[in-house]
């Protein structure tokens, strides 16, 4: 069933407003994609290109080295499903399932046989005479799953399945995805602009901004070593802060006692990340806490650092307050170095302590 | 890359299916809605017009002239106008007070409701017909009645300065159910909080009225009554159901615009005279409409 | 007596004149037609008499057979069953598809043309029939059913009616059946109709009364009992028992007991769909 999907140059230009800004890659076949980025990036434009809702500006979609950039959604064999979900309100579950097959002029038995088993398959079977306004929000978007899963599709695309969903639906219905993704290893595009949910069930991030791609890659890999400022303020939470600083040749001075030599010879005006969880009590740099919240297993805390303001997650063995004077030390591998002028990221690899 | 840029494709359109759906009724239309109405406009201003070959020739404002100085026509337009503007006037006044009374009532909404709603599906020439009978100087009920009240019994259908009172009373009567239908609707998108509170703030009944629900109600107040004044502007079958489609009443004295032209058209054979009273019939009513969207955004209050 | 008490009593005391006067509306409302039952039970003495009598002495129901053999009224309700149940339904599917299309659809000057669909409300029909009249005199079609139902069919007002219905369906519905491999003409029969399926009724029976109650058209295109409808067939009727009130009522109450009845089971959409839709094209 997986599927290799390529896009070569592909662009969307909305009266002049670029969407989508030329956008070459290949998604992994079988694997879970996440398309990860703000609102406004252009990642369901692309969604619904590949989908065939959208039709491209220029360039070219393929599914598995065919050019389909020119066929209708309904002839294209993906699977999408809806935010909102989109069910037919006056059909029932089995209905809604079956819809897709009574299309493609499957016989109804067959086709209620194999709607049966998707709705097995996602656990909604026991509501398959239900209307949709009958359902929780969780097992509407079962059942959407279901009925684009049905018609067994070479590419399964999500668009924000999840978020008008509450916290905790959100968090088993996510799982649900992954597992649905690895028991039919069909390849699927998920987007989303919740990074926390792209990280924790995509086997690859496509971190999208302004129509164009920022970084792709595993997302581990891609929270470890973003390419660029942007995707560095874009991953985690609380967020990365960033300071103004001058390297020489590459070494970085926070206090007498914090210097950080990065794997780049450079030496000028730098951007320096620091991730709120590199920190943590210990020798280095002494500072005061502005502000102290208490968020049980961890505490989070702000403080003044070279005339810009930092935030750091402590754990709680020792309780702190505002106004506390204490020394902190810093995890070299959460802090990375960005070109002032460009945002990029300079130098592979992790920085390291020098004496 | 650049020679792939300059193959831009269209945004997405199914444009020739669109017009498969629009097609039986676009033929329609125009065929018989906007087609004609341009041959209206063109046949008034003919010089001559033959029916059975639907030729005319020449272009100039003879037939509108024509028209415009036929004292049958100056009768038509001032019977419809007195139909219209003294007519409709009493016909919503009833109808909005009718619609209130069944709106604040405890019990038997429906009933009322019912039997006030009845004449709307019923034909207007049917009823029309009984209403000639109502109006019978001799042994109809309406003069019954006046003899009853001790009033002067009248020649209701006979009296050439009577019948389009009489036409006008039964269009009050046609009217209504219509009306009180519209306005009940009205009266029930306005919000019960505002009679709430006007009665935590032990406000009087009439104030009530007069300082919430007619405010309220007035967007609605006003749609009703621009178009009955539309409605009664064509009035027609009205006057064939209670005198004849050839003359509307002694000495065509209950005739109406409509009833001019359809008469000018099929009696007379004068195609492009009635072509021209359609126009003058055509500006008065788009006049009327044209005052309804200005008048409307001035003066009526919106919730 | 304290003020609340006396406000009551004003109250009890005004509720009670409101039943009053709208016993007393009713009344006149009704009458019209009580009079017209009473009378085409009467003979034709009682129907004239002075002072006129409400109610005969014998109910004459011979009165119906009579003025149902005096003119061809069994032809007169198949010609308007036909023509409103021809009529509406034709009228329905065509402004489906153009609601449909005005909905779902993207194409070039589709707001335009919209436009011209809404300004073809505020054409006067009277204007029309004219010319229209020629026209149908031109195709050959007076006195034919076709002449009667053709220029009836299309419907700014119904189409305005529906678009604002189709246009509440979620687009997302429309995006999942195109991902469902669903054709245009599928979607519109198997989800959009069905999810409108009030509205439609709605309309539907508007038009059906419209269609029944036609009256100046069809008496202009008519010139021969075998396409009459019920209205234009009593006035030729009414012409030809002039004197004969009773037989006259008779005939009026064969004519409109159809449509009382039609009245009392779809009143419910009657009523919501006149104040939803504010009044019929």
């Amino acid at each position: 069933m997986d599927m290799k999907l390529t896009l070569e140059h592909v662009t969307k230009d909305f009266s002049g407003t670029l969407a989508v800004n030329d956008i070459s890659l290949t998604m992994q076949d079988g694997k879970l994609t996440g398309l990860l980025g703000p609102s406004g990036c252009g990642k369901s434009t692309l969604l619904y290109m590949i989908a065939g809702l959208e039709q491209v500006t220029s360039g070219h979609i393929y599914f598995d080295g065919q050019d389909v950039t020119t066929l209708p959604a309904e002839t294209r064999g993906v699977g999408l499903v809806f935010q909102n979900y989109a069910l037919y309100p006056h059909m029932t579950v089995e209905q809604n399932i079956m819809f897709p097959l009574l299309n493609a002029r499957v016989k109804k038995e067959s086709a209620q046989k194999k709607a049966r088993e998707m709705a097995r398959f996602v656990q909604i079977e026991e509501y398959m005479h239900r209307k949709p306004a009958q359902l929780s929000g969780g097992q509407q978007q079962r059942v959407a799953i279901a009925r684009a899963l049905v018609k067994s599709p070479q590419i399964l695309l999500l668009d924000e399945p999840l978020s008008n969903l509450d916290a905790r639906l959100r968090l088993d219905l996510r799982e649900e995805i992954r597992r649905i993704q690895k028991e039919t290893g069909v390849t699927t595009i998920f987007v989303t602009h919740d990074q926390e949910e792209a990280m924790s069930i995509t086997d690859e991030l496509v971190l999208m901004k302004n129509g164009i791609i920022q970084q792709i890659a595993a997302p581990q890999a891609m929270y470890r070593y973003p390419q660029s400022r942007f995707v560095a303020s874009f991953l985690g939470n609380p967020p990365i802060s960033f300071f103004n600083m001058v390297a020489e040749n590459g070494l970085v001075e926070l206090s007498p006692n914090l210097k950080l030599k990065f794997p780049i010879s450079l030496s000028g005006p730098v951007v320096l990340g620091i991730r709120p969880e590199g920190w943590a009590l210990g020798s280095g740099i002494v500072v005061e806490f502005l502000s102290v919240s208490v968020r049980g297993r961890e505490q989070y805390v702000s403080f003044m650092l070279h005339g810009q303001k930092a935030y750091a997650i402590l754990d709680t063995e020792n309780a702190v307050k505002p106004g506390d004077r204490l020394s902190l030390a810093l995890k070299p591998y959460c802090v990375h170095l960005f070109d002032p002028e460009n945002g990029l990221r300079l130098g592979k690899g992790d920085a390291h302590y020098v004496e | 890359m650049s020679s792939k840029r300059q193959r831009t494709l269209r945004p997405h359109r199914n444009g020739a299916a669109a017009w498969l759906y629009l097609l039986p009724s676009l033929v329609v239309i125009t065929v018989f809605l906007i087609y004609p109405l341009f041959k209206v406009l063109r046949m008034g201003f003919y010089q001559k017009y033959v029916f059975i070959t639907d030729t005319g020739s020449g272009f100039g404002l003879d037939a509108l002239a024509y028209v415009l100085s036929d004292p049958v026509y100056h009768r038509a337009l001032s019977n419809t106008c007195f139909i219209t503007f003294v007519g409709v006037p009493i016909t919503v006044a009833l109808a909005l007070g009718i619609a209130v009374m069944i709106d604040s009532i405890p019990r038997f909404k429906g009933i009322f409701q019912n039997l006030y709603f009845l004449p709307y599906v019923t034909t207007v020439y049917a009823v029309g017909t009984v209403f000639k009978w109502l109006f019978h100087s001799d042994y109809g009920y309406i003069n019954f009645f006046f003899k009853f009240l001790g009033l002067e019994p009248q020649a209701w259908m006979t009296d050439p300065n009577l019948v389009t009172l009489s036409v006008t009373i039964f269009t009050i009567w046609n009217g209504l159910a219509l009306k009180i239908i519209l306005f009940l609707a009205g009266l029930q998108k306005v919000d019960k909080q505002y009679y709430q509170a006007a009665r935590i703030d032990g406000t009087s009944r009439r104030r009530v009225f007069f300082r919430i629900t007619l405010p309220l109600l007035s967007p609605t107040i006003w749609m009703v009554s621009m178009i009955s004044f539309i409605h009664a502007f064509k009035t027609y079958s009205a006057v064939v159901a209670m005198f004849d489609k050839e003359a509307a009443g002694p000495g065509n004295s209950a005739i109406t615009v409509v009833f001019y032209i359809y008469n000018m058209f099929f009696k007379k054979g004068q195609v492009h005279y009635a072509a021209a009273a359609a126009i003058v019939f055509l500006v008065i009513i788009i006049t009327m409409t044209a005052l309804q969207k200005i008048v409307a955004k001035k003066f009526t209050y919106y919730g | 007596m304290n003020l609340q008490t006396s406000a009551l009593r004003m109250g009890r005391f005004m509720t009670t004149v409101k039943y009053i006067l709208l016993i007393l509306g009713a009344f006149i409302v009704f009458f019209p037609f009580l009079w017209m039952l009473t009378t085409s039970l009467k003979t034709v003495g009682e129907s004239i008499s002075i002072p006129p009598t409400l109610l005969p002495e014998k109910l004459q129901w011979e009165n119906f057979q009579n003025a149902w053999n005096m003119a061809p009224f069994p032809r007169y309700f198949g010609n308007t069953i036909l023509i409103a149940v021809v009529g509406t339904l034709l009228t329905v599917t065509i402004t489906i598809f153009a609601a449909y299309a005005f909905t779902v659809f993207r194409f070039r000057g589709k707001s335009l043309l919209f436009m011209v669909y809404l300004s073809t409300m505020m054409i006067p029909t009277e204007l029309l029939l004219i010319q229209n009249y020629v026209t149908v005199t031109k195709l050959g079609l007076i006195d034919t059913y076709v002449g009667i139902i053709l220029p009836t069919l299309a419907s700014g007002f119904y189409t305005f009616m529906l678009r604002e219905y189709f246009m509440q369906v979620p687009s997302s519905l429309y995006k999942a059946a195109k991902m469902d491999g669903c054709s245009n003409w599928r979607y519109l029969w198997k989800v959009m109709v069905p999810i409108n399926r009030n509205a439609i009724a709605t309309v539907t029976i508007l038009c059906f009364i419209t269609q029944w109650n036609a009256f100046v058209w069809p008496l202009m295109v008519t010139t021969s009992d075998e396409h009459r409808v019920l209205a234009t067939g009593l006035m030729y009727f009414n012409l030809s028992a002039s004197s004969a009130v009773n037989l006259q009522m008779a005939a009026t109450t064969i004519v409109v007991a159809p449509m009382v009845v039609f009245y009392c089971v779809f009143r419910r959409q009657i009523v919501s769909g006149i104040a939803r839709g504010g009044i019929k094209g």
